[in-house]
């Protein structure tokens, strides 16, 4: 098997609805075995991009490739799809409906992996509710496991982690990473940049249905400047107005990022913020996703102007 | 060479096929297992025959009290047949044999003298009597009656009385006045009447069947007495109960596919099957239900038709061509309804939709009627070839005794599965389009456009 074979492969995948482009002319390669972070605004084209891999949407134009093969609708008995708008059937016990669904996709009986993984995610004593007993949190688990219980090698999760508390998100976060460890090529779309940075090997950024980043994060971050300064402070925000040199301030909170221009010395800078209140902590660095992703996202153009 | 690309085909489709099972065999537990569906089963046909029960109830319910009739007779001869023929009513009528319990009303008789002077004067005196409920009816026997001529009021016999139209009184009161007349013309005519005992007779031409040849003994079979039971019982009955788990059978299918797409599950399907076996797998599943539900009701039917000693009326070959048609008509409809389903955003989506649906069942039965009178008609044989008309409706002919010729019900079938194919082809495109697409309402327009356009 060739290991640099790409799991996933789209070549100028384009695909429209009435008069809007949801997709345009999308190449896109996903290595096998690793974590893809497929990263984008609400409505850029994600969720379209996502059913047409799944053979869910047939793309207008351009080919999909799924481990080297060109799709066809059955052959995804390997790849575990978790839509971003999900359910269950309420009126069925938990572990039915994963059995059922296990076996619709597999074809055989998932009884054992589901007892596994429901032990995983300490809901063995949920087995035999009916799907409606359930918390949010719990329902999103019993839909992981939905879709990993077939033990495909490829898995595509959309929104995995929204609604989830911290204890429920590093469950998932931790079995995503156990996929990875065994082999499994894992694609993930999510609308949190820290979690896209922590754990993602690749980020791929799609805007107006326009591929605007691929990469692994450091390549991306080096198209930037450092251009970032990253500080802490007794004064907080209010006391860094009007700073010179600073085009843009993101307020955390307890930190603050300031963009800075090209033309400016961030050690000027840092007279400047210690002439008005104590310095906690100053990092001079490249900008974050999360940065990156807003200003892409933010302007109205594709491709952040960087010099 | 087509074979084996045919086979090929099949053998490329099996795990297909594989799946959409799996996910019939989960639709068709999930309606099994409810307490709803036993219900469903046992209570529909108390509710279909509902009517015929309360009919049966209000029989035995009967007003006993005197229905007193006030006779006044221009003709001067008529009034004691009124009054022999109520005593006689008494006395095998009125009173049950055994218990000697008055199980029906008596009609006692008021004779009044007419008084021409004062006649509006009377009427209107009677009318008062019947509203305030001391009278039923007051009966005018006019005096030409028994040669009836030109004044045609005093050649009749005007009955009144609260709802004289419905009143089952107006028809027990022309038995007496009629064979009375009769005897009063003969004897006026100078002919006794017991010479001319069957004079009026009336002879009534009584139904039989056909006679046929026994095919295995060789045997002459003698046409038999045609009964109620088989030339409308048993016909109304195939044709209820298949209209009955056709509606019932379908529309569900509706409401299933329009949560399944609400609450977010049929995307969570479509990542394992696709969206054609998702459809087929929900209508073969409800397929499967009805199924059961008929063959019940079918086996029941036979036992008490066995009980009853009816047992011989039953054409045991009308019931391959009774799952033939359920089974292509639930596809049908099924289909329309699933594809409909996948349109609905909510449940008042799934109401407009749903009678509209249905127009073709429904009509079905109002054509019961004239096709049961006459099944051979042009009208019932060219309706019965219609595809959505068909199942029913050439059913229908089917089971009154005399039947229809052999090739309709095949020419029927062939057009049944043509058109069905064709409807879950374009029913499978709208529903993979549709079943995605969250809130916007979907116009007629855009339905029809996918489903040609795919």
């Amino acid at each position: 098997m060739d290991v640099h074979m790409a799991t996933v492969e789209l070549e100028q995948v384009s695909k429209t609805f009435g008069s809007v482009n949801a997709v345009n002319t999308l190449s896109m390669s996903v290595p096998e075995g690793s974590i893809y972070g497929f990263i984008g605004p609400n409505g850029s084209g994600k969720s379209t991009t996502l059913r047409m891999i799944m053979n869910i949407i047939y793309p207008d134009s351009g080919s999909i490739r799924l481990f080297g093969e060109t799709i066809t609708g059955m052959d995804n008995e390997q790849i575990g799809y978790l839509p971003e708008e999900r359910g269950l059937y309420k009126n069925m016990k938990v572990r039915e409906v994963l059995t059922f669904l296990g076996g619709l996709k597999s074809g055989r009986n998932v009884g054992p992996e589901v007892d596994t993984w429901l032990e995983k995610f300490d809901l063995m004593d949920w087995a035999g509710k009916k799907v409606s007993a359930l918390s949010k949190g719990m329902s999103q688990k019993v839909q992981f496991i939905a879709t990993v219980v077939t033990k495909p090698a490829l898995i595509i999760l959309d929104e995995p982690f929204s609604g989830l508390d911290p204890v429920n998100m590093e469950t998932l976060r931790k079995a995503v990473l156990e996929l990875r460890a065994a082999g499994t090529t894992v694609i993930f779309s999510t609308h949190d940049m820290n979690v896209a940075e922590n754990l993602c090997d690749y980020i791929f950024m799609i805007f107006k249905g326009n591929k605007v980043l691929d990469g692994t994060l450091e390549s991306i971050q080096n198209t930037y400047r450092s251009d970032t300064i990253r500080l802490r402070t007794d004064g907080g925000v209010s006391v860094l107005n009007g700073l010179s040199g600073v085009e843009s301030i993101h307020d955390s909170g307890q930190t603050q990022e300031l963009r800075i221009s090209s033309m400016s010395n961030p050690q000027e800078i840092l007279s400047q913020v210690m002439a008005r209140t104590t310095v906690k902590s100053f990092e001079i660095t490249k900008p974050s996703l999360h940065d990156i992703f807003i200003r892409i996202a933010g302007d109205d153009e594709i491709g952040a102007s960087h010099a | 060479m087509i074979f084996l690309s045919a086979l090929q085909e099949m053998m490329r489709l099996e795990p297909a096929m594989r799946k959409m099972l799996r996910l019939t065999k989960r639709e068709y537990f999930a309606v099994i297992k409810t307490k709803g569906f036993i219900a469903m089963l046992i209570l529909l046909p108390i509710l279909m025959s509902g009517g015929f029960i309360a009919k049966k109830i209000s029989e035995s319910r009967i007003d006993t009290s005197d229905k007193k009739i006030a006779v006044i007779d221009h003709s001067s001869v008529m009034a004691e047949a009124l009054v022999d023929a109520s005593e006689q009513r008494n006395k095998t009528d009125v009173f049950d044999t055994e218990t000697g319990k008055k199980q029906r009303p008596s009609y006692p008789i008021e004779i009044l003298t007419p008084n021409t002077a004062e006649l509006r004067k009377l009427r209107l005196e009677l009318s008062d009597r019947i509203r305030n409920g001391d009278l039923h009816a007051f009966v005018e026997i006019g005096a030409d009656v028994i040669h009836p001529g030109a004044d045609r009021q005093a050649s009749r016999v005007a009955y009144h009385s609260k709802n004289s139209m419905t009143d089952d009184v107006r028809g027990w009161v022309e038995w007496p006045i009629n064979n009375r007349l009769r005897s009063l013309r003969l004897s006026d005519a100078g002919i006794d009447e017991s010479e001319v005992k069957d004079l009026f007779h009336w002879v009534a031409a009584e139904g039989l069947g056909l006679a046929t040849l026994n095919e295995e003994t060789g045997e002459l079979v003698d046409a038999e007495r045609t009964h109620g039971i088989e030339a409308i019982g048993i016909p109304i009955f195939m044709i209820m109960t298949m209209y009955m788990m056709i509606l019932i059978g379908a529309q569900p299918l509706l409401m299933s596919v329009m949560e399944e797409k609400t609450q977010k599950i049929a995307e969570v399907i479509l990542g394992a099957i696709g969206p054609f076996e998702f459809m087929m797998g929900k209508i073969l599943g409800i397929v499967g239900v009805t199924l059961t539900a008929a063959s019940f009701y079918m086996i029941a039917g036979i036992i008490s038709l066995n009980i009853m000693g009816y047992s011989k009326y039953i054409n045991y070959s009308l019931l391959p061509w009774y799952f033939t048609y359920l089974i292509l008509a639930l596809l049908m409809y099924g289909s329309v309804n699933a594809a409909l389903g996948a349109t609905c955003n909510d449940s008042k989506d799934v109401q407009s939709v749903a009678f509209p649906a249905l127009i073709p069942l429904i009509s079905c039965m109002f054509m019961m009627g004239p096709v049961l009178k006459e099944p051979m008609s042009e009208f019932a044989t060219i309706v019965s070839l219609l595809p959505p008309f068909t199942p029913l409706i050439m059913m229908l002919r089917q089971s009154v005794p005399g039947g229809v010729p052999v090739w309709q019900p095949w020419l029927g079938v062939s057009g049944m599965l043509l058109f069905t194919v064709f409807l879950i082809w374009i029913g499978g495109r709208i529903f993979r389009i549709s079943i995605l697409m969250q809130g916007k309402s979907l116009k007629l327009k855009n339905i029809i456009k996918w489903g040609l356009r795919g």
